[in-house]
């Protein structure tokens, strides 16, 4: 029977299998627009993965180039200039702005380094000795940051797009495993009911002619057999009643 | 004459000092340290050498750890000697610790200017700068009453007398400040040699001279060519260079004129040492690099900053070739602070496996 599968507790009626088949068409719709959206964002998700891997090694070769000079300062100045230096930052001299960043309708967060202009705070550190090298130290520096930045606005959007995917792969499965199926066998079973009901009322209407068939042919039949009656009736009564003028059998020809 | 009696109190502390400069690591130590895979290959190459001192750290032990070990051992042999001294190599010695010493003071500045509580800031502090009443300047909580201690509890005093006010260090930027007591450090330090009746005349001057004066040009150089695109006005810049040394006056003159590399090396053409740093280093790194550590990466192509420590190595090399001075002493720290940058330089090539700059440590040994 077609209600072997999961299917929806609705009454099975022509209205409810109208509303079950504008389910369906919307179940498949949404779909399909899923399937795309997903597919959207995997491709996207891809590049960023990409993405996140040319800018590890990046941040690897940076962050070593900027260690290195930290060292190069370390052997210019010949001592610890750490204390001077995070005592004499007075503002951020690199900065970050966020930005939205629409992919399908999923907002991923981007991040943007900029320097501020005329930010020089520490410009004098090592005026004695080792100011170039200071100096130097903080361009590397602020490229490492840079990347770090770039890699961080790639992770978070990672971190975001895996969970949307993860969504909407969910959605797109429900859909077409759970949604579809079940509307389907939904609309099977008021289908396969009503067909039921269709052949019931047929059968009864058979049923109800047939019926009727025998009682009209009772019917006939009564009506004949009386009107047999009737005519044997007359038969009798013509022989010895009174003659019917008009009935008359060939009167005699009257000869003048 | 000066060989007279220089060894009725001196004789054993030139002694000393002579000892430690032969435990100085040599060039062949450099080349088997530069082989070192590990750090704890580089410890075992140190063992002769800093043995004692580097048995505590820990199996594979971090550059700094490892910097702060080797200065350990500076330190303790320096105190050792400076107990030794007596009269006026004492005094010298003093002299030698004044340098570190304002480099403590100006990092308790900076702290008692943005008010952090100075007391962690001792551990910072220079060993060598460190002097009895120290802990005393970190009771101050504000600029002015710090600047009165520093002047009655300091040897610093007349570094501070006469050139910096209270409000000075409020408003000066810190290595404005730093600076200006170099210079009058270096001054001083001049004048001491010079005219102490123990050292005028002898080869202590003569050597002590020409250290110095290589130090205070080394200064004005730099300090022009670091000030360059800073707030650093050329009045203010040109109070910073010392009133002496192979540069002055002339020289310095032109060097607070100077708006780029090419003044800097006009100004220093009348010193043919000088130039020829300038040469090699306009041909290495060019005039938007002087003391470019990376730019010129190949082996010729050295930092001015690179020469400059060559020559003081060279100068200070020599100077143990004098008999009966004390400026031994100033050499020895000298090259002992070095060698230190050197291991630390080293380690750090080899902790961070970039061996191909690896040479660029300084030996004169």
């Amino acid at each position: 029977m077609s209600g072997a599968g999961d299917r929806e507790a609705v009454f099975p009626t022509r209205q409810s299998l109208g509303v079950m088949k504008a389910k369906l068409k919307g179940a498949e719709t949404g779909h399909s627009l899923l399937k795309r959206k997903s597919e959207a964002l995997t491709k996207r998700f891809r590049e960023i993965t990409r993405r996140i891997d040319e800018a590890k090694r990046k941040m690897g070769r940076v962050m070593q180039i900027a260690s290195l000079s930290l060292a190069e300062v370390t052997y210019a100045v010949g001592g610890n200039i750490g204390y001077q230096i995070q005592e004499s930052a007075k503002s951020a001299r690199f900065r970050i702005r966020a930005r939205q960043e629409n992919v399908s309708g999923v907002l991923l967060p981007a991040f943007e380094a900029y320097l501020t202009e005329g930010n020089n705070d520490f410009a004098m550190t090592g005026l004695g000795k080792g100011g170039q090298q200071v100096q130097r130290c903080r361009e590397t520096y602020a490229r490492a940051v840079e990347a770090l930045v770039e890699l961080a606005s790639l992770q978070t959007a990672f971190v975001i797009l895996d969970e949307v995917i993860k969504v909407v792969n969910r959605r797109v499965n429900a859909i077409e495993h759970v949604i579809i199926p079940r509307t389907e066998n939904t609309i099977k079973y008021i289908n396969s009911e009503l067909d039921e009901l269709d052949r019931e009322e047929f059968y009864r209407l058979k049923k109800v002619a047939s019926k009727k068939q025998r009682d009209t042919a009772a019917t006939d039949a009564e009506v004949k057999s009386k009107k047999d009656r009737l005519a044997a009736l007359e038969e009798e009564t013509g022989s010895n009643g009174p003659a019917d003028l008009l009935a008359a059998e060939e009167d005699e020809d009257v000869i003048f | 004459m000066e060989g007279l009696l220089f060894n009725v109190n001196n004789g054993y502390i030139e002694g000393i000092v002579r000892g430690y400069r032969n435990g100085l690591l040599t060039g062949t130590n450099y080349a088997n340290m530069t082989q070192c895979e590990t750090i704890d290959d580089l410890k075992l190459q140190l063992g002769p050498a800093y043995g004692d001192f580097l048995a505590s750290l820990p199996p594979n032990p971090s550059t700094s750890s490892l910097a702060a070990k080797a200065t350990d051992k500076l330190v303790s042999e320096f105190r050792y000697v400076r107990a030794n001294a007596v009269g006026s190599l004492a005094r010298f010695m003093d002299y030698v610790t004044y340098g570190y010493m304002i480099d403590n003071v100006a990092l308790l500045i900076t702290g008692t200017l943005h008010e952090r509580d100075t007391r962690e800031l001792l551990e910072r502090c220079h060993p060598l700068g460190w002097f009895e009443t120290m802990p005393v300047l970190c009771v101050a909580t504000n600029i002015e009453e710090l600047y009165n201690s520093v002047l009655i509890e300091t040897p610093l005093a007349p570094y501070f007398k006469g050139s910096l006010s209270h409000q000075d260090l409020d408003e000066l930027n810190i290595e404005i400040v730093r600076n200006t007591l170099y210079k009058n450090y270096l001054e001083d330090f001049y004048r001491f040699v010079n005219s102490h009746p123990d050292m005028a005349g002898t080869p202590t001057a003569e050597v002590m001279s020409e250290l110095l004066e290589f130090e205070a040009d080394r200064r004005a150089i730099n300090i022009t060519l670091n000030s360059f695109g800073t707030e650093l006005s050329k009045a203010d810049r040109k109070k910073l260079y010392p009133n002496f040394g192979r540069l002055y006056p002339e020289g310095t003159l032109m060097l607070s004129r100077a708006d780029d590399f090419e003044g800097v090396r006009l100004a220093v053409e009348g010193v043919a040492d000088y130039k020829a740093f300038f040469d090699a280093a306009g041909l290495g790194g060019g005039p938007a690099g002087p003391g470019n550590l990376a730019g010129g990466a190949g082996p010729e192509g050295r930092s001015l900053e690179d020469m400059f420590y060559q020559k003081e190595m060279e100068i200070a090399k020599s100077a143990f070739t004098r008999q009966f001075t004390y400026a031994i002493v100033y050499a020895w720290v000298k090259l002992r602070e070095q060698e230190i940058r050197n291991i630390t330089w080293i380690a750090e090539c080899i902790a961070q496996k970039q061996k191909e700059r690896i040479n660029n440590y300084i030996s004169v040994f």
